[in-house]
């Protein structure tokens, strides 16, 4: 028989949420195996899901294979690792690419409307076409709450031009004809009846009234499957699904099912033999096909044209920008280094018509620096010189090496990709001026695609089947292999779960078909898409869950595909720090800085880094930073870079940390690894002499592939999109073969080819690029310098810059101290919200501010500063003078802040409990008279040292009366127990006994070792535990605020301590000492990971900012 | 009402502490492997609700999320929490403590209070009546604590926050003032506000002027005091069941005859209904009790579809359901006492018919539905109610008709003028057939069933049903087909499993069409 051509023109992929169950690309595969000719995707009001399918169409025809999804692991960048196909057989491969080459994709949405109208699926016929479907879908998006989309059928018939419908009919049928009619109207000649034959008992009697009301209305009928599922056995996942959307389990859900298997893609033999009674229909599709003239690479992007002012073109606005600037940014002299950096790279720009995206970023910049927002970008263009003149970025070229190279010598045909990072408590700020500047249907932020990650797939499925709460928690806490590949029995075992328990092993394998699928958009954290044209006819628009805030549909990678232009703004804590601390700066010390006039390489800010004294600085605070420090002795900026870089999975996870350290301190000659003959033996010198010899980038591991093991262009970029997948098996193991063979092969020592190419799979999800690191080690040095010349002012920065970074605020407040700054304690007569600085005895002291006390709002400290026109001489004054509620006083008399008016905490909480609670008498307060009598002393008896330092602990979470363990310290003297400080001067190998609090508790890399850091009043202590050992010791871990261990000394040759546990004590009672009512409320530092839980998988490699060890 | 001092009352008070994980503990047969802990899901995080002494033992507490708890102990079992079964659990045990004293209370939560006054002596003192009380606990399965003293706060204090014993009279002042200020149950707030004071047992309270607390703790902060303390009287409200809506009538002379009883039922139900309409209520449940004159008592009950205080209509559905006994009255020497309860209440708003207006058709229906039921037995009067399925065998189920009441479930629409696609009645279970039919989705060309050849001349399907993948004995899936014979009969038909399957595909008849 003649099969005739068929092309399903109305299919749902899984961003059609909780409906679809197929991914975009498995559709468009699978409809070209079956000899489809052609494919209509169309999700629920929503094109988030086609940009996919068709760049899935490109890469079929370019390979005849798809490209492996990609798939976020962790909340930080970079955690992303890679799902792939099994690979083809070439010959399929061959059949797909000739297929997908006559192929049509047809990109849409089904739009269901609010009114009881049958749904309608809409296809652009043209660009202009898909402008007004993308417009008709910011309307109903803008109407409705994030996630919704409130459509009426009037909306569409108003809206319809260019557009090609198909009616899809409801179950009945009685209403269909006043729909086909007005939409009719709406678009003579392009409307079509859609006809499914489901095997629903009574399809061929349906498809005669279809046929009757097609041939009576003059609407062709269309042939089509209404597809949920690429393959009949997605049945089951679809019915999750199912489950999950209506909050049902599966026994319970009835009718919500459907009832068979039908709605997958068939091919066109069967659908001809379903549809023998309307073989036109058939042939409908064909025609709807032909119709369409539209394809998503027709979407052309423009920048916006505000920054060049008219008159100009960009290019020679951006170059008159550059030279004037540079003038400014070098007012001694525009050194010649600069020049010819700045020609060569504006000749650049030129050549790639790339000025527009550079004044665009520029005057974004320009905006920060007129409100006095600290921003700096960061990545490959942002290192460029033309960067550094329009203040995009504060690190020198003329001081540094260049950086911008990589840039230059990038072959992708795609936009730069600069990050600004702006001060994380003023971003908000920039991001509505962007707003307000373009206007919200120019602008908008890129999407997320939420998707199932193990945690949320095997809850949500467990649930859908009926599990009980109870077990989908223990299921969810199974620490997961890796992809594709089934939870090991015994895991699910060491959840206390039978796994021949059918139920829980159906959830397991459903829950691992489920990752992966997408759940919902929520908007990027801060990437932004600006266009000349109307942004809302290139990708619909819509509400964000946060006010003011409006996103469209794509996600980054689509944006990718598509060539968009995109500027991500995003938030940093330091920037705040440091913008705060030049502020007190200015204020107190009359210096005036900014990031990029801050002195450079200055000796004393170096040797500060070299002891491992960088509490609070950007970047290198962690434990393993500290540690590091010493061992690296940075001397010069690059040396930061380095720094910055290292402590990294990729160099530790390819050993290049010790060799890199051994070379530096010159215990190791610094050879290059070579080929052999008749290649350049120095040919990995030129890319390895920066750093030793070690390759320790990332672009440095892509550059040995291309020059040691001869990668081209194109596998270079295969190779950089295949590295996260080393986790899976993927395609990362051909290169593997042909990244090692090639090195050897030319001669290469295969140990080091090995060691390449295990850092390779280090960087792929956690890749550090040197040019990155410059911007980020700029912030290091910058607050390195504030942190060693203006103590005082940074530790006031930093906290009132909290939260954010590693440590505490009592940490900070000790680390001031340490440095010989005089720390004051909060007091209503002296301190503001802020914490600020005063001038005292030796220097500037810090004054703790009320933002300190937990609780306290910031409109009652301003209240009160506002009304210390005289010092408050009692509780009843300040009430009556601030008009504060009776619970800011509690929580200040709880806070000790009253100890100028000469009262101390009881006294003061006792007298603030008295206060009545409701406003005081207008009368009173008129008469500034007292309400409330005498009354007598109340005796309290009087609070010892160790209650004031619990409830300061309690309050402010700190206390600068004395340290917990100090008041705890004849008890533990008792028992042998050293401090820390006595610890720390103990020789390697020797067994000691400490105890202190503990600050921070950490799981690193393969989870082998658990990382503690206590703290008592001389200092802190770092623990090692293995694996073996926190078994043991598990509930004190979890569970201890105050740890004692005993364990052995170990001392590196640079003298950095650890203590190795093998036995800990929860000490927590002791607490109970300091005042058998006051619990002291330990905080624990924000990079605990026991506190915060992760998933197992997160936690294995730890994202940039935190501890890797 | 009596009144009585209370200063020379006595209190008992009891605790138990592990009333929750004592309940799920005392089902078991083998002994808990791992701490137990009851969680309740509060905002998405499952948190421990309750925990066993184990589990106290090892410092795990209340309000601690389960990932946390596990994080330490990973072995915890965990329970869903069930309040309504502690409750029940807790008036289960009021009930036996009935034993020592008619004036029990629940003391929430957790606890009960027996006012003991002067039941000490049949128990050999009130040393003695604490230890049978808490062994009375013990036989439940439930760890308890008490204390018994003079008044029920001295006594509450002292059995959760103190040592528990007795309080010798006269000396509960003495023995309160070591108790921690927790004993006095105030808010976090100011629990703490009095320890950052420095004062931490109640004597601390005691020795200072009433007037500082009264200014910062409230006014009614010195009478807790006081109460804790002793220095103050107090009662307890025993608890008794809600009184049901009961109507007596002792007759003076026994009756006999069924006039007799009907001439006493409807004066009863006469009072029941006026009592009902003071309390807004209607009654679904109507049991009249005979006490025969030898003693012998025999009760008969009838239900209502719907709550009703209507009592003709409740006469004659007694009517009814006393002429239907499968074992009829027998008076024997007369009844003397008759007494009719009403239960099930529900509130039913009172009711203006219209003067004219015949009863609405549902509530004929509703009151057939009850005379049949009441006639007949609720097992007899049946509706189908619809559910939630595709398996047409599983798409509906026969229930008492006076369970289902009006919502009969969802059944799915019908387009009008549009043929039924199913059969009103099916065979359970469908007959097998043998048809011939083509591949590989085709109607049945000719079926045998009983033995009889059935040439097809119309058909149309499939409707195709997948099995239910989540069910264990999963159904094969199903094609049906509503056929017509030659002779015009109609049959539904369904192929189960498919061409090519293993083993073969076998048919089925599973229902006529008219």
């Amino acid at each position: 028989m003649n099969v005739p051509n068929y092309a399903e023109l109305v299919c749902a992929s899984n961003f059609s949420f909780l409906r679809g169950a197929s991914h975009p690309k498995t559709l468009v595969l699978t409809a070209i195996l079956h000899g489809h000719t052609g494919l209509g995707l169309a999700d629920r009001n929503s094109v988030a899901g086609v940009v996919r399918a068709w760049s899935a169409l490109k890469q079929l025809r370019a390979e005849g294979w798809t490209p492996p999804d990609k798939v976020r692991e962790g909340g930080a960048p970079g955690e992303i690792g890679w799902r792939e196909e099994p690979p083809a057989d070439p010959a399929v491969a061959e059949l797909v690419k000739a297929r997908a080459n006559a192929f049509r994709l047809l990109t849409g949405a089904r739009l269901v409307l609010e009114d009881g109208c049958p749904d309608v699926v809409a296809y652009p016929e043209n660009r202009a076409g898909w402008g007004g479907l993308t417009r008709l879908l910011t309307l109903g998006n803008r109407r409705a709450r994030k996630g919704e989309c409130l459509l009426r059928l009037n909306d569409l018939s108003t809206h319809a031009d260019d557009l090609l419908l198909i009616v899809v009919p409801p179950r009945r049928l009685d209403r269909l004809d006043t729909t086909l009619t007005r939409l009719r109207e709406a678009r003579p000649g392009a409307v079509w009846l859609g006809a499914t034959m489901h095997r629903q008992g009574d399809d061929r009697r349906r498809l005669a009234r279809l046929k009757a009301m097609a041939e009576q209305s003059g609407t062709p009928l269309l042939a089509m499957n209404d597809v949920l599922y690429h393959h009949p056995g997605e049945r089951d996942l679809q019915d999750v699904l199912t489950c999950i959307r209506e909050g049902v389990s599966v026994e319970r859900a009835g009718r919500r099912l459907q009832a068979n298997a039908e709605r997958h893609h068939k091919t066109p033999g069967e659908m001809a033999r379903l549809f023998a009674d309307a073989p036109e229909a058939l042939a409908e599709t064909q025609n709807l096909l032909a119709r369409s003239g539209f394809d998503l690479k027709q979407l052309r992007y423009e920048y916006p044209e505000e920054p060049v002012p008219p008159g100009w073109t960009a290019q020679a606005w951006l170059e008159e920008l550059t030279w004037k600037r540079a003038m400014s940014r070098y007012p001694d002299g525009l050194p010649l280094k600069v020049r010819e950096l700045l020609s060569k790279e504006l000749a650049f720009i030129a050549d790639r018509a790339l000025a527009p995206y550079f004044l665009t970023i520029h005057d974004v910049v320009r905006e920060a620096e007129n409100r006095g927002i600290l921003c700096q970008g960061r990545d490959s263009a942002a290192n460029s010189a033309v960067c550094y003149v329009l203040g995009i970025t504060s690190v020198d070229p003329n001081a540094h090496d260049l950086l911008f190279e990589r840039f230059l010598s990038t072959a992708r045909d795609e936009p730069p990709d600069i990050d600004v990072d702006f001060e994380h408590e003023r971003r908000e700020e920039i991001i509505q001026h962007v707003y307000d500047r373009y206007g919200r249907e120019r602008a908008g932020i890129a999407a997320t695609v939420i998707r199932y990650r193990p945690r949320s797939a095997v809850r949500e499925v467990g649930k859908a089947l009926g599990l009980t709460e109870d077990v989908t928690a223990r299921l969810a806490s199974v620490q997961w292999g890796q992809w594709g590949e089934s939870i090991p029995d015994h895991q699910i075992v060491q959840a206390g779960l039978d796994p021949a328990n059918p139920m829980i092993r159906r959830a397991v394998d459903m829950a691992e078909r489920l990752l992966g699928f997408p759940r919902h958009l929520s908007q990027h954290v801060g990437g932004f898409i600006l266009a000349r044209g109307r942004l809302d006819e290139l990708v619909p628009i819509g509400n964000a869950a946060m006010p003011d805030r409006t996103f469209i549909e794509w996600d980054k990678d689509d944006i990718d595909e598509l060539g968009l232009m995109k500027v991500d703004l995003l938030a940093l804590g330091m920037l705040t720090c440091i913008r705060k601390a030049f502020d007190l700066m200015r204020a107190h010390e009359g210096v005036d800085h900014d990031l990029a006039a801050v002195p450079a390489e200055q000796a004393d800010v170096y040797e500060m880094l070299c002891k491992g004294d960088s509490i609070g600085v950007f970047q290198v605070e962690s434990r393993a930073q500290i540690n590091m420090l010493p061992r690296l002795k940075p001397r010069r900026f690059y040396d930061l870079v380095i720094q910055v870089a290292i402590v990294r999975p990729g160099p530790i996870q390819g050993d290049m940390v010790h060799p890199y350290l051994r070379r530096r301190s010159g215990s190791e000659p610094v050879t290059y690894a070579s080929p052999g003959p008749p290649h350049d033996p120095d040919e990995l010198r030129k890319v390895l002499d920066r750093t030793l010899g070690v390759p320790l980038f990332q672009e440095q591991a892509m550059k040995v592939a291309m020059v040691a093991a001869e990668f081209s262009e194109a596998e270079a970029n295969g190779l950089r999109k295949a590295m996260g997948t080393f986790r899976g098996d993927g395609t990362l193991h051909v290169y593997e073969h042909r990244f090692i063979g090639r090195m050897v092969e030319r001669g290469y020592d295969p140990q080091f080819a090995r060691r390449c190419w295990e850092q390779i799979k280090g960087f792929g999800s956690f890749g550090f690029p040197e040019s990155h690191a410059a911007s980020f080690a700029r912030l290091v040095y910058v607050s390195s310098y504030i942190k060693r010349r203006h103590p005082a002012a940074f530790a006031c920065a930093l906290l009132n810059s909290q939260p954010m970074g590693f440590y505490a605020p009592a940490q900070i407040v000790r680390d001031a101290q340490a440095h010989g700054v005089q720390v004051l304690p909060v007091d209503v007569n002296r301190s503001a919200y802020d914490n600020t600085l005063e001038a005292g005895r030796n220097g500037l002291d810090l004054r703790l501010g009320l933002r300190q006390i937990g609780g306290f709002r910031q409109d009652w400290a301003e209240a009160l500063v506002a009304a210390r026109t005289l010092p408050f001489d009692s509780l009843e004054v300040l009430r009556r003078r601030a008009r504060l509620p009776v619970s800011a006083l509690r929580k200040l008399a709880d806070a000790d802040a009253f100890r100028s008016m000469r009262l101390d905490r009881r006294d003061a909480l006792w007298a603030a409990r008295r206060l009545p609670d409701d406003d005081p008498l207008p009368l009173f307060t008129a008469a500034d008279e007292r309400e409330l009598a005498d009354e007598p002393d109340a005796l309290l008896p009087c609070m010892s040292l160790g209650e004031h330092v619990a409830a300061d602990y309690q309050t402010l979470r700190l206390s600068l009366k004395g340290h917990p363990l100090a008041v705890l310290r004849p008890v533990f003297e008792a028992e042998g127990v050293l401090t820390c400080a006595e610890v720390e001067a103990k020789r390697s190998g020797r067994r000691v006994k400490t105890a202190g609090v503990v600050l921070v508790r950490q799981r690193p890399g393969n989870g082998k070792a658990i990382f503690i850091t206590l703290e008592d009043e001389t200092g802190v202590i770092n623990l090692v535990l293995w694996e073996r050992t926190f078994e043991a010791f598990r509930r004190e871990v979890m569970a201890a605020r105050l740890l004692a261990v005993e364990g052995v000394v170990e001392k590196s040759p640079e003298g950095v301590v650890h203590l190795v546990a093998d036995r800990l004590y929860d000490r927590s009672a002791e607490l109970n000492r300091l005042s058998p009512s006051h619990s002291p409320a330990i905080q624990l530092s924000g990079a605990d990971e026991f506190v915060r839980p992760q998933h197992p998988r997160d936690l294995r490699v730890l994202p940039g900012s935190r501890d890797f060890h | 009402m009596n009144r009585y001092r209370s200063s020379n009352r006595r209190h008992l008070a009891v605790w138990f502490p592990f009333l929750p994980t004592d309940r799920l503990l005392v089902g078991r047969a083998e002994p808990p492997v791992a701490p137990l802990a009851v969680v309740v899901k509060d905002k998405g995080a499952l948190r421990l609700g309750a925990i066993d002494s184990a589990a106290a033992a090892i410092d795990l507490h209340p309000g601690m999320t389960l990932a946390d708890a596990r994080a330490r102990v990973p072995g915890l079992e965990a329970v869903p929490h069930d309040p309504a079964a502690d409750e029940a659990l807790l008036k289960q045990v009021l009930d036996a403590f009935g034993r020592f004293s008619p004036m029990v209370a629940p003391c929430r939560p957790h606890g009960l209070m027996l006012d003991v006054t002067g039941c000490a002596g049949l128990f050999g003192g009130e040393a003695a009546l604490s230890s049978r009380a808490r062994a009375l606990a013990a036989r439940a399965g439930l760890q308890a604590r008490t204390a018994l003293s003079r008044t029920p706060q001295t006594a509450r204090a002292m059995a959760r926050f103190g040592p528990g014993g007795v309080v010798p009279e006269g000396q509960d002042r003495d023995v309160a003032r070591g108790l921690p200020i927790e004993a006095l149950e105030l808010t976090a707030e100011d629990a703490l506000a009095l320890r950052r004071a420095g004062l931490v047992t109640l004597a601390d309270l005691d020795d200072r002027p009433r007037a500082a607390f009264a200014a910062r703790f409230g006014r009614d902060f010195p009478g807790r005091l006081d109460l804790i303390l002793g220095l103050a009287d107090s009662r307890i409200t025993p608890h008794r069941p809600a009184p049901p809506v009961v109507a007596d009538r002792v007759l003076a002379e026994p009756v006999l005859t069924d006039q007799a009883v009907d001439a006493v039922l409807t004066d009863l139900l006469s009072d029941a209904a006026g009592d009902l309409e003071r309390r807004g209520c209607g009654a679904r449940l109507f049991v009249l009790t005979f006490f025969r004159v030898d003693g012998r008592v025999r009760r008969v009950g009838v239900g209502t579809a719907r709550p009703s205080r209507d009592a003709p209509t409740v006469l004659r559905l007694f009517k009814e359901r006393l002429a239907s006994l499968a074992a009829p009255l027998d008076p024997g020497f007369g009844f003397d006492q008759l007494r009719l309860q009403a239960g099930r209440l529900q509130p039913l708003s009172p009711r203006q018919d219209d003067f004219h207006a015949a009863p609405a058709k549902a509530e004929a229906l509703d009151a057939l539905v009850d005379r049949l039921t009441a006639r007949l037995g609720p097992d007899a009067v049946l509706r189908i109610e619809a559910e939630d399925s595709h398996l047409p065998e599983r798409a509906c189920r026969m229930k008492p008709a006076v369970q289902v009441g009006r919502a009969a479930g969802a059944w799915p629409e019908r387009e009008s003028g549009q043929p039924p696609l199913r059969p009103l009645q099916l065979f359970d279970p469908p007959q097998p057939v043998e048809a011939i039919s083509l591949a590989p989705d085709g109607p049945p060309a000719r079926f045998k069933w009983r033995r009889v050849t059935h040439q097809v001349t119309r058909a149309e399907g499939p409707e195709r049903i997948e099995q239910e993948w989540w069910h264990r004995d999963r159904a094969r899936v199903r094609d049906y087909y509503r056929v017509e014979d030659v002779q015009g009969r109609r049959f539904w038909l369904f192929r189960a499993g498919r061409f090519g399957d293993e083993p073969e595909p076998r048919w089925y008849v599973h229902g006529l069409f008219p």
